[in-house]
């Protein structure tokens, strides 16, 4: 009886209005989140989903804790999944979650290995009926306003914090001398997105000369080997080194200090990780860009539950409330401290909030 | 040294006289530290990988081994995170851990029998996960000044991490050359059978060779968190497959029973060379691994011709 009703009850919730799915709720689970629109969850009902690529490293440990902290202050608990940076096995554990029956109360908040991994995921959430909320990658064409249950992506804009750390760079050098970037791995979208904001900011600054760029893939022990190399290359040239992630800055900090001019060299990094934190703190390093990592944990899950319970209507939710740079922080040794003890303020999340970051709608 | 086997040391030859003609920076005396400093920890771990590619086996648990290694030595020594200070002590456990890891390869190899590709990568993902709970999301950083030192202090000239590198290969050259372990590695990668047949028992001599290639891994992880100053999960990431390609090019065959630490050292010089060298002169970031791929194919195929068997099998 079930199994005829239910291919039915889809097919209705597609081709009808909201009002049509709730006028046939007969099935069980009509009562929970029938409305391709409004939830109507218990909020003891819901499930909350983080899933990141791994723990083992500070930025999405930290993004694991954000969503542990909303989660506790609405009475829940947050399922931490980690997937190793393997798309396949996203896929899986994504593909088991949806499995597990009661999806139409459940919120994830996902980071997409790639952009290309993020199509299934909004596929599959959308056709259990769990709320989904996306970050950083997802393919241009691809658009939440096309599903009912994908509400909102939030990625951040890369030439805006390649230039934010390029000015600070360059008011540290004193306007003038010699730069040499370390690129990300070079087929990404932040590593690209990064260095245009680098470029822009050189073509403002004509006293500033790009001596040399080369990649570094995003890794501490590569960026070290690289500025070495580098180092003996340029010389006393070099006054200042712009490192698309904190990982690389701190490997390029290493590299000064064993060639004996930690110091004299100015650094800038992006992500805000703890240790370029305490390296700002310490004035070796002049600036990093935080993207806020336990934000992004609670609020992806903030926002589905807030759908999910009805208490934000998605006819309220904006269109570019639906894709958007969320606000990025640049961080320098006047504002470090606030950064260091990382936290989120529950107010972000409350339902009325959980929208106050958007810095702008995705080009 | 055959003729044949000098082939990957003549190829380097040629890339170093190649580049220093190209690059006036690249002879300079800072340059050939940085080289030397920049292919220490390959070298130390690529001793490991040499002898289990001698054995026949291949071994892809650096990267594991090197992470739970890594973690073990900045929590131990003096570090940001808790009030540890054992000092030296805190780097024997970390070797000590990376050859028990090691052994735990060769068990399951010998023991139960799954071919050492599966073994060591299973080994490896348990690595990860002891550095991933040790980690528990906050990175420690090395405060103990004798670690940060192996990074920083320079003798004659050349880093410290570079003299601990030399003694690694000197010590793996001696085991190979004069010790009963490295000629019955040499043996069992040529004829395990035979070798068999005529009364040795070979397995605790693969453990044997597989907890030396982790206590390598072990000393590699240290040294890497000392460059890097704090305990970094992703610390050996690339290493396995570097290790691998560098014993290769040098020609260490993974055939087994081919090759040897001296071979593999000068692999591991050949592919530092090039990743300096083609930044020194100046080829653009995006060609650059397109072009040291190439290099390094052709330099392989130029170098293992002459040790080719006419009737050989390539797989």
């Amino acid at each position: 009886m079930t199994l005829t009703f239910r291919p039915a009850a889809v097919l209705l919730s597609l081709c009808l209005t909201a009002l049509a799915v709730t006028a046939c709720g007969g099935g069980p689970e009509a009562g929970a989140g029938g409305s391709a629109d409004t939830g109507t969850c218990d909020p003891a009902d819901i499930t909350l989903v983080g899933q990141v690529r791994n723990e083992s490293n500070p930025y999405e440990a930290s993004w694991l804790d954000g969503g542990d902290t909303f989660a506790a202050s609405v009475g829940l608990q947050q399922q931490r999944l980690t997937y190793d940076g393997e798309s396949t096995k996203q896929q899986e554990q994504i593909r088991q979650l949806l499995a597990s029956g009661r999806t139409e109360c459940m919120v994830l908040n996902v980071l997409p290995n790639g952009d290309s991994d993020t199509t299934p995921i909004v596929r599959a959430a959308d056709a259990a009926g769990a709320y989904l909320v996306t970050q950083w990658n997802k393919p241009a064409q691809l658009q939440p306003r096309d599903y009912d249950r994908w509400i909102s992506h939030i990625t951040y804009d890369g030439v805006e914090s390649g230039e934010q750390i390029a000015g600070s760079l360059f008011e540290a050098m004193g306007g003038s001398g010699g730069v040499i970037a370390l690129q990300g791995v070079l087929d990404t979208a932040a590593a690209k997105d990064r260095f245009a904001g680098l470029e822009k900011a050189l073509a403002a600054n004509p006293g500033i000369t790009l001596l040399d760029q080369q990649s570094a893939n995003f890794s501490r022990a590569e960026a070290l080997t690289v500025t070495e190399t580098l180092l003996t290359k340029h010389g006393d040239q070099v006054t200042g080194i712009w490192a698309a992630n904190d990982d690389m800055a701190l490997g390029a900090l290493q590299a000064l200090e064993q060639a004996g001019r930690a110091g004299q060299v100015a650094v800038v990094g992006i992500d805000a990780v703890p240790d370029a934190l305490t390296a700002i703190g310490e004035s070796r390093m002049t600036a990093t860009v935080s993207s806020d990592g336990p934000w992004q944990g609670g609020i992806g899950l903030a926002i589905g539950y807030c759908v999910a319970t009805g208490e934000l209507d998605m006819a309220d939710v904006a269109a570019e409330q639906r894709a958007f740079y969320a606000e990025q922080f640049l961080i320098t040794k006047d504002n470090v401290s606030e950064f260091q003890d990382p936290g989120t303020d529950p107010a972000d999340f409350e339902c009325a909030n959980v929208f106050n970051r958007t810095a702008g709608p995705l080009a | 040294m055959s003729v044949g086997a000098a082939g990957p040391l003549i190829t380097l030859v040629v890339v170093v006289v190649v580049f220093a003609a190209l690059a006036p920076q690249f002879r300079t005396p800072g340059n050939i530290a940085n080289i030397l400093d920049a292919a220490a920890v390959l070298a130390v771990v690529t001793c490991g990988t040499t002898f289990v590619l001698l054995l026949g086996s291949i071994d892809l648990s650096a990267a594991g081994v090197m992470a739970a290694s890594s973690l073990t030595v900045a929590l131990l020594v003096e570090n940001t995170r808790n009030g540890a200070d054992h000092g030296l002590l805190g780097i024997v456990v970390a070797v000590l851990l990376g050859a028990a890891l090691g052994g735990l390869s060769g068990l399951l190899l010998v023991l139960l029998r799954v071919p050492s590709f599966m073994t060591t990568l299973g080994v490896s993902a348990v690595g990860l996960g002891i550095a991933t709970l040790l980690f528990a999301g906050v990175q420690p950083g090395v405060v103990d000044a004798g670690l940060r030192g192996w990074a920083t202090g320079r003798f004659l000239g050349f880093t410290h991490l570079t003299w601990i590198a030399a003694a690694c290969v000197l010590v793996g050259w001696v085991v190979q050359r004069h010790t009963r372990l490295g000629r019955y590695a040499m043996a069992i990668g040529g004829g395990e059978e035979v070798l068999a047949l005529s009364g040795v028992r070979v397995a605790p001599y693969k453990v044997a060779v597989f907890t030396m290639a982790g206590a390598f891994y072990g000393l590699g992880a240290v040294m890497v968190t000392s460059q890097l100053g704090s305990g970094v999960v992703q610390a050996g990431a690339d290493y396995s497959f570097s290790a691998i390609t560098a014993a290769v090019v040098g020609g260490t065959l993974l055939v087994g029973g081919r090759g040897g630490v001296l071979h593999s050292t000068v692999g591991v010089l050949l592919l530092t060379v090039l990743a300096n060298g083609l930044v020194l002169v100046g080829v653009s970031p995006y060609v650059q691994g397109g072009v040291q791929g190439l290099i390094v194919v052709v330099a392989v195929a130029a170098a293992a011709a002459p040790l080719r068997h006419r009737n050989q099998v390539v797989k």
